[in-house]
């Protein structure tokens, strides 16, 4: 029992005790509306406008609420400003469980609201933060521009003024507590009773106007000229370094037969970087050669790999750092079923085991870019003493990028 | 923590470093996933041994958005889109390097006023992404005023931005062959007029900051990078320049018209967290300089090529990068010659490979070192994970 509740039923037996309690439930709700301290929670975009409407231009302290808090403990207010994906939705719900109550969220950002651009074709994204936490205020845009936030925030002032803590405590309002309700389809009722009720309007205004005015013509809308552009071809200069033949021939000398992969350089295309085609167990040494060897290719720019379906490929991308010369390695990784077992085109999420060589002997940079092939494509790196999942959690059932991926319970594909 | 990794003989994920024999005293420390000075959704796991780091271990996917896996699935005009997102503080650029490689797929170029326009909004973004560096940085160490000077400088710029192209932060601007749209008539008078808030700001702020004892006790000697681990880590931009390598890809492989402007490419000689925040004040100057000379010569004409009408993507696969405010940003696109959907899309990001050299940075230094080297490095943490 907290000390709002105690108010009424110590003032309400009075007489007259009832206006004295509204009245000091009035006095709380303004203090509170004009005192709302956010939490200092950012993911990504919006955490920038955030800032900036907490700067000089847009100056959120006009509004009682430039006390942006680091600690849960001591906000009132979560502007969830930023992508909520799965792996940060047990954090987002514990900080939200860490604010002392009574506390508001403000769900900043198309992301926050629905998933926004990343609702459909993605497998991580939480859509909708309303999924997790109750939300108050829905601030769409993407990102919002400041002033979208403050009005955010000035429908919330005006939320709590509408509140009767005193009646309904909203102490300890705890995720779980909270009813689960279909905002959404209410919403979407609203505003189509909206556009009818506009429709209805639109339609007795035009009837109304062609009724009063029988000869009226609409003008004809003047056409806009559009510009004619020229056809530029593209223009670039060769890639820096070595001429490309040059760098083969070096190649060749120490690994003769390595086939090239890919077009030479071209007119239209003359900075195309040499890239070779290399055997998986030759990688190891291929790649020490051109780290030490006379190209001195000593920065590792990526890593990644390509499914081709029924192999992968691995793309490795090597520079020399005083000449930015580069020089691509591709490498065919086997995938490797079970006995018996085949590749099947049609086949989702197939088991199979697919292995290559670590290069972080060679180029210690490569060591994460491993780690994400890894996890998002399924390719285990020999020899890299850190092999763990980077980005998706460690009971992510499968590897994202393989082609054969499929997620039907969290992937809502794109509508034709 | 100490007594549980002792008697199991195994240390938690990720840290390498043996556990050492006597009477050395290990512990654990979490910093984030919501941390103010983690830039966002970034989780580090400092090993400390008293006040002094052995070992940080960042953990990352907290923001991880699978934008590969969704680009795949769009026509790669779209992916334009998906670009904005991941280093949303230099979306223009970010845009431009996606526009490179779907021009190098396709054979578009570029006529002479797009390139033009390109440079200029490249650079104003440049501007843009280290002055909110500079905010967080002095805030990150403990001068919250910092971040209204920064933002006052910087609003000059978002406002060109925002005639540009009607966005403050996600632009989406850009387009292969050109921009959207021709820059508006106020964009000459609005760029020469954030040209000069910026530098009139930044002399108050070399005032106030950069000359503050405080600060270079701070951060003279802190996060010290040797260029030889730089490269080998794969790091590139301030990071890498402030280690001493002159590696700026405008000047070493020069893209769009680059090579007509003279500017400088600032360096560090030691390596630390100063030197990395001087090579960004520095740049800040130097991109301001290449701003005055394109508009002085800023050409009259068609801003953008033919329009293509069909985007299919031929068979083959494109590399193209670019220099962006954190460092060396590549996009890899793979076409099918079926359709215009890429086969494969992958960026690298700068920030993923900068923040690989975190460790080494904070290694031996102190606890309170973490925060300015994590700082020094600019990360943003979307870009890392994508």
């Amino acid at each position: 029992m907290g000390l709002m509740e105690s108010v009424p039923k110590v003032l309400d037996p009075i007489p007259g005790g009832k206006r004295l309690s509204d009245a000091v439930e009035y006095v709380v709700n303004w203090a509170r509306s004009r005192s709302i301290w956010p939490l200092t929670f950012g993911t990504s975009c919006c955490a920038i406008e955030m800032m900036a409407a907490s700067m000089a231009r847009y100056d959120i302290s006009r509004f009682g609420s430039e006390v942006f808090r680091a600690s849960p403990r001591q906000a009132d207010l979560f502007i969830v400003a930023g992508t909520i994906v799965d792996k940060m939705a047990e954090p987002l719900v514990r900080l939200y469980e860490q604010i002392p109550g009574p506390k508001w969220v403000i769900a900043m950002g198309s992301c926050t609201v629905s998933g926004g651009p990343f609702y459909y074709d993605n497998y991580s994204v939480v859509k909708g933060v309303d999924r997790l936490i109750p939300v108050d205020v829905f601030v769409p845009g993407c990102p919002p521009r400041p002033e979208a936030l403050l009005k955010g925030l000035v429908e919330l002032q005006e939320l709590i003024r509408k509140s009767h803590p005193l009646r309904s405590p909203e102490h300890g309002r705890l995720a779980a507590d909270a009813p689960v309700e279909d905002r959404w389809t209410k919403a979407k009722q609203a505003w189509e009773e909206l556009e009818r009720i506009k429709d209805e309007q639109m339609a007795e205004a035009r009837a109304k106007f062609a009724a009063e005015h029988p000869d009226y013509r609409p003008p004809k809308p003047a056409r806009k000229e559009k510009p004619a552009f020229p056809e530029t071809p593209r223009a670039a200069r060769p890639a820096p370094g070595l001429p490309f033949d040059e760098v083969v021939a070096a190649v060749r000398g120490r690994f003769p037969g390595l086939a090239l992969f890919g077009a030479a350089p071209s007119e239209a295309e003359p900075d195309r970087v040499p890239a070779f085609e290399v055997p998986c167990d030759a990688l190891a040494e291929t790649a020490l050669w051109l780290k030490e060897g006379p190209l001195a290719m000593d920065y590792p720019v990526f890593l990644t790999a390509v499914d081709r379906l029924d192999r992968f490929e691995l793309v490795v991308r090597a520079m020399n750092s005083s000449t930015a010369q580069q020089v691509e390695l591709r490498v065919p990784v086997e995938k490797r079923f079970a006995e018996g077992a085949a590749y099947d085109p049609a086949a989702k999420n197939q088991k199979y085991d697919a292995v290559a060589p670590s290069l972080c002997g060679v180029w210690p940079g490569m060591g994460w870019h491993e780690r994400e092939t890894w996890d998002l494509m399924g390719i285990r790196f020999e020899g890299n003493p850190d092999l763990r999942r980077i980005f998706l959690k460690d009971d992510f059932p499968g590897h994202p990028l393989r082609k054969d991926f499929d997620m039907p319970e969290r992937v809502v594909p794109r509508p034709a | 923590m100490t007594e549980t990794f002792r008697q199991k003989g195994t240390l938690p994920p990720g840290f390498l470093v043996p556990v050492r024999d006597g009477e050395t005293d290990e512990f654990f420390v979490n910093l984030g996933p919501q941390h103010p000075a983690t830039h966002g959704a970034l989780r580090l796991v400092v090993r400390l041994d008293g006040e002094t780091v052995r070992e940080v271990v960042p953990h990352m996917g907290y923001i991880h958005r699978g934008i590969e896996y969704q680009a795949e699935r769009c026509s790669a005009l779209q992916s334009i889109l998906f670009s904005d997102r991941f280093d949303y503080l230099t979306a223009h650029m970010n845009n431009h390097c996606v526009c490179m490689a779907i021009e190098r797929a396709l054979g578009i170029g570029v006529p002479e006023r797009g390139e033009y326009v390109r440079v200029i909004v490249d650079e104003l973004t440049r501007v843009s992404s280290h002055l909110i560096f500079l905010g967080s940085f002095g805030t990150d160490l403990g001068g919250t005023t910092c971040f209204l000077y920064a933002f006052k400088m910087r609003e000059a710029i978002t406002q060109v931005f925002d005639e540009l192209c009607g966005a403050r932060l996600t632009m989406n601007f850009y387009r292969p062959g050109g921009s959207s749209a021709d820059v508006p008539e106020s964009f000459e008078g609005s760029v020469r007029n954030a040209v000069k808030t910026v530098r009139e700001g930044m002399k108050e702020w070399n005032d106030f900051l950069t000359g503050n004892v405080i600060f270079q006790e701070r951060t003279r000697g802190v996060g010290i990078l040797s260029a030889e681990r730089a490269i080998a880590l794969g790091c590139s931009g301030p990071v890498l320049r402030g280690s001493g390598v002159e590696f700026d890809v405008r000047r070493k492989n020069p893209y769009g018209i680059y090579d007509r402007f003279d500017f400088d490419v600032p360096v560090g000689s030691v390596g630390d967290v100063w030197d990395r925040y001087m090579v960004r004040v520095e740049e800040i100057e130097q991109s301001l300089r290449i701003v005055e000379q394109a508009l002085a010569s800023f050409p009259a004409g068609p801003w953008r090529s033919k329009e293509r009408v069909s985007w299919r993507l031929p068979e083959g696969s494109w590399y193209a990068e670019a220099e962006t405010a954190k460092g060396t940003l590549g996009v890899f696109l793979e076409g099918t010659g079926k359709s215009d959907r890429p086969w494969r899309i992958k960026v690298r990001s700068p920030s993923f490979s900068n923040l690989m050299a975190l460790d080494e940075m904070c290694r031996g230094g102190k606890v309170a070192d973490v925060v300015a080297c994590l700082g020094s490095i600019d990360p943003v943490i979307p870009e890392v994970d994508r």
